[in-house]
């Protein structure tokens, strides 16, 4: 029995300075809620019709941009169906709010012009001069015939922004036409299919001269959208990248939207390679929508003088085939060199888009730097001091026996700081100002259950029982009320992190976790320390709790 | 309160630290019953007249906090809104202040994103500050709405939760008890809020959804203690009053305990956190927590206490016992023994005189005292 009880308080000791230490080394730190240390929080929700998938999409496409951000510990949580994104320290506000507001909207647009960009790391590292390119407008009155590599009216633009300043956006670096030879794919060969097949026709995802989206290894895009024109505005000529961002794009007005297609892309082998497969919506808000962009491409119109149609998401091309045929009746297939994980993408892209989800901002909270720090500094403090004050107030009720509450708080202070910064540094768990009043709360609950067993031992011990019988028996019962009183706790945070969101989720997260670590100390630690201490000579003498237990405190009554 | 019985020779406090006081809770629990009636029909009042005052987060809204300086006050704030043609009647401008520093805090109904930004921007420009400086934030209305009843739901899916498992692990009368006592506290804390007029945040609802889990804790520390003097007062005939008064008692000095260990912290919250360091997020958690706190202790002792006794006198084997409690000594005496070892039936038939009781109950030995006697020392082998 004894060397049982040593082993579980060595063992509750060796497991939590253990994975303190390690937490130490590994530079495992609580990282801190944007209402700690300032930042931005946006709320959206999905409002009316909409696929399941578009929203992961969506969410997706939110981190990607998010991700461009720079910002260091971004948190983008999916509640419900709402999407709370949490951006802590970042600076620039207003790019920020406008990165996460993705629509989900998937346009079709005439490519006017496509050009090779820089390699695809165009993010803020790369940019060494300061001074970024970009396509202007004049291209758009040039008609290329897309097997050219020049584009020969592409002027340069000096951009403002300064090289990793202290907007970490930089709006990307497209190199001036005619392209740096290393970043040029070879032309894939265009395997079209377009006449003979009778339902489904095809267009082919079909390189020109300048360099392929196709070819390359295509992952999900970690740049920002390039920002000439707003992508939202259909009507609106804009310059886009590709989603590697190899290729840039000047694309003119919309012509339809992905509501054209039904809900039903999916990724298939075509003709012996990974296509997209899709059937178009009939009548005139489908076929009828997609055979005029279709017709106008074939013909390289002046609206669509490449022959290639993109398929836009958010201000990033995902694709833009050559369009091999006027006309389509039923069915679309898109092929070329994909890879299967490229032509999935690709489909759930499309997909997304046939009922694409309309996300409404619902809630912004911007704290401002200082008010975070005075928020964590006020709340560490006081919440410090609430704790000594606790103990305190133990030490003079209890007296000797508040040692095993400073000790059994420490540790559950200890275990908590190790779930914190594990949790913090792997699933992006962020305390905010919620969690430490949770935190502080649940001291109270700490406390109690010291409380309840030292009252047990006390009722014990003045109906005559020696101290070791008395501990055993105290906490025996001590330890049923305690754990009916803590399932009640873990009922209340566990219905509260599942029903509710933000800041109410946030505090329920850290209750439940500072009522588990009480259950684990109050087993682990307070059971086999009372009982040893229960043993000693020097307890067994002395008076604890001011009741003398040497003599029988209850006999000379009356 | 005559305490000749067994503990007269211990003042309050020691008889508090003891666990040895006699207080005739069951009786009293008309009075308890009666101020908690009150507060329940001022929070109805009040909640008609006057509803409560919710914050942004709950009815959709803008508000900015920005650091007050020379050219930025309450003025100011109100012309910024009125320039922005922001109608001013409706915005709430208050001074925050907090130790050394103050701030502005400006709340406004539904705006569009532009209009917040530019407001956000021009408060900057006027207070002289860098923009970044300026907090913000902004609710619509009908995500204010979805998160009441959010919160709304949360609460009555926690209520029905926690009730099943105390049916399950104690018995319904508890559970019925116990929830009645948290709806209890629920009413009151939110009479406070409208009475007093506090704006009642997400952090509000937070603190006290916690404090009914603290509040139920108590309670079930409290009927975890009736259950067991339930079974220990089994074989003789006490009455529910009786084991209730004893059980209050026995635990009183750990409800204390437990209320002062949780009050404490969430003290210094308020005095410290928030009105010394100035954190005004601190003062919206802290408030709500110490109200609740205090309902809560309250309602673990007056009300769901005395209910469950109500409760279980409905049942045939308390049902003739029901109206006979004993008080001062005897209570006392069965509060400090845990048992009532044979003061009912002298009672019963002697009821007037003292004399008897004090006779019978003379001497107690610590082996008396037991719930059973200490087994045998057996032989230790070393």
């Amino acid at each position: 029995m004894t060397r049982r009880l040593v082993i579980s308080l060595v063992g509750l000791l060796v497991v939590v300075l253990g994975s303190f230490a390690g937490n130490l080394v590994a530079n495992n730190k609580p990282s801190l809620g944007l209402d700690l240390q300032g930042g931005i929080s946006v709320t959206q929700e999905p409002v009316g019709e909409y696929d399941s998938v578009s929203l992961d999409l969506a969410v997706e496409r939110i981190r990607d941009r998010v991700d461009s951000l720079g910002v260091a510990e971004p948190e983008i949580i999916r509640q419900g169906d709402a999407i709370v994104v949490n951006l802590p320290g970042v600076d620039n506000q207003d790019e920020a709010l406008r990165l996460v507001q993705v629509t989900g909207a998937v346009l079709l647009r005439p490519v006017l012009l496509a050009a090779p960009n820089t390699p695809a790391d165009t993010s803020s590292t790369t940019v060494a001069d300061g001074s970024s390119t970009t396509l202007t407008d004049t291209a758009s009155t040039t008609t290329t015939d897309g097997s050219s590599t020049t584009t020969p009216v592409t002027t340069l633009e000096t951009s403002t922004t300064a090289p990793g300043g202290p907007s970490r956006h930089i709006p990307q670096a497209a190199t001036s036409v005619p392209v740096d030879a290393s970043t040029t794919i070879p032309v894939a060969p265009t395997g079209a299919v377009s006449s003979d097949s009778t339902l489904a026709t095809s267009i082919t995802e079909a390189p020109l001269g300048a360099g392929s989206p196709t070819g390359s290894d295509v992952s999900t895009s970690s740049l920002a959208p390039a920002t000439m024109g707003d992508p939202a505005d259909p009507t609106a000529t804009i310059i886009v990248q590709n989603t590697d961002g190899s290729e840039i794009y000047q694309l003119g007005p919309s012509f339809a939207t992905g509501e054209v297609f039904n809900n039903d892309a999916k990724a298939d082998i075509i003709s012996g390679g990974w296509g997209v497969r899709v059937t178009l919506k009939g009548g005139s808000t489908g076929a009828d929508l997609w055979n005029v962009g279709a017709a106008q491409c074939f013909a390289k119109s002046t609206i669509c003088p490449t022959g290639r149609m993109a398929i836009v998401l958010d201000g990033v091309v995902q694709s833009a085939p050559n369009v091999n045929q006027p006309s389509f009746s039923g069915g679309v297939d898109i092929t070329g060199s994909f890879k299967e994980s490229e032509a999935k993408d690709l489909a759930r892209v499309l997909k997304s888009g046939a009922l694409p989800v309309r996300l409404e901002v619902q809630a912004v909270q911007i704290v401002s730097p200082t008010l975070g720090d005075d928020s964590l500094h006020a709340a560490v403090v006081s919440g410090l001091i609430g704790v000594l004050l606790v103990l305190l107030f133990m030490l003079v009720y209890y007296r000797l026996l508040a040692i095993v509450v400073v000790v059994g708080i420490t540790l559950s202070g200890l275990v908590q700081w190790n779930v914190i910064s594990l949790l913090s540094s792997t699933n992006g768990l962020a305390l905010s100002l919620a969690g430490i009043a949770g935190i502080i709360v649940s001291i109270g609950v700490t406390v109690d259950s010291y409380v309840v067993f030292f009252e047990k031992l006390k009722d014990e011990l003045k109906s005559g029982r020696t101290l070791k019988n008395s501990a055993e028996r105290g906490f025996k019962s001590a330890w049923r009320t305690i754990l009916a009183a803590d399932i009640v706790s873990l009922i209340g945070a566990f219905t509260l992190w599942y029903l509710t969101v933000g800041s109410v989720r946030g505090f329920a997260f850290f209750l439940g976790l500072s009522t588990l670590c009480d259950i684990i100390i109050a087993w682990f630690f307070t059971r086999p320390a009372m009982l040893l201490l229960a043993r000693t000579k020097r307890f067994q003498r002395g008076r604890i709790f001011g009741i003398d237990n040497t003599v029988n405190a209850t006999g000379g009554a009356a | 309160m005559s305490n000749e019985l067994v503990t007269s020779r211990r003042g309050i406090l020691g008889r508090l630290y003891h666990g040895e006081t006699s207080f005739d809770f069951v009786g009293k629990r008309k009075i308890g019953f009666a101020i908690s009636l009150i507060l329940i029909v001022l929070t109805l009042g009040s909640l008609f007249s006057r509803s409560l005052n919710l914050g942004i987060d709950f009815k959709g809204g803008v508000a900015w906090q920005v650091p007050s300086s020379a050219t930025m006050n309450v003025d100011a704030a109100r012309a910024v809104l009125s320039d922005n043609g922001v109608p001013t009647e409706n915005a709430k401008v208050q001074t925050l202040t907090n130790g050394t520093t103050s701030s502005i805090r400006i709340q406004v109904g539904d705006q569009t994103a532009e209009v917040r930004a530019k407001i956000q921007s021009d408060l900057a420009t006027k207070a002289k500050v860098d923009v970044n400086e300026v907090s913000v934030s902004s609710v619509s209305s009908s995500w204010g709405r979805s998160i009441t009843e959010k919160a709304v739901r949360a609460l009555i899916a926690f209520m029905v939760l926690v009730g099943i498992y105390i049916a399950w692990r104690f018995e319904w009368r508890m559970a019925l008890a116990a929830i009645l006592a948290m709806l209890h506290d629920v009413l009151i804390s939110v009479g406070v809020y409208s009475i007093i007029g506090f704006e009642v945040t997400p952090a509000t609802v937070v603190a006290f959804l916690t404090i009914l889990g603290f509040s139920l804790y108590d309670t079930i520390v409290v009927f975890d203690k009736v259950k067991d003097n339930i079974d220990k007062f089994g074989v003789s005939r006490t009455s529910m009053a009786d084991i209730t008064n004893v059980s209050m008692n026995q635990v009183l000095m750990r409800s204390l305990n437990t209320s002062l260990a949780a009050v404490l912290p969430v003290l210094s919250l308020l005095v410290l956190g928030s009105g010394v360091l100035g954190a005004i997020a601190l003062r919206e958690f802290a408030i709500a927590l110490l109200v609740g706190l205090i309902t809560g202790s309250y309602s673990s002792i007056y009300i769901a206490s005395p209910l469950l006794s109500i409760f279980k006198q409905r049942e045939t084997r308390y049902k003739n016992l029901k109206g006979i409690h004993a008080t001062g000594a005897e209570l006392a005496h069965m509060v400090i023994t845990g048992g009532a070892t044979g003061a009912k039936s002298i009672r019963r038939q002697n009821v007037d005189s003292d004399d008897s009781l004090v006779a019978a109950q003379s001497s107690p030995t610590s082996t008396a005292l037991l719930t059973h006697p200490p087994r045998p020392r057996k032989k230790r082998r070393r």
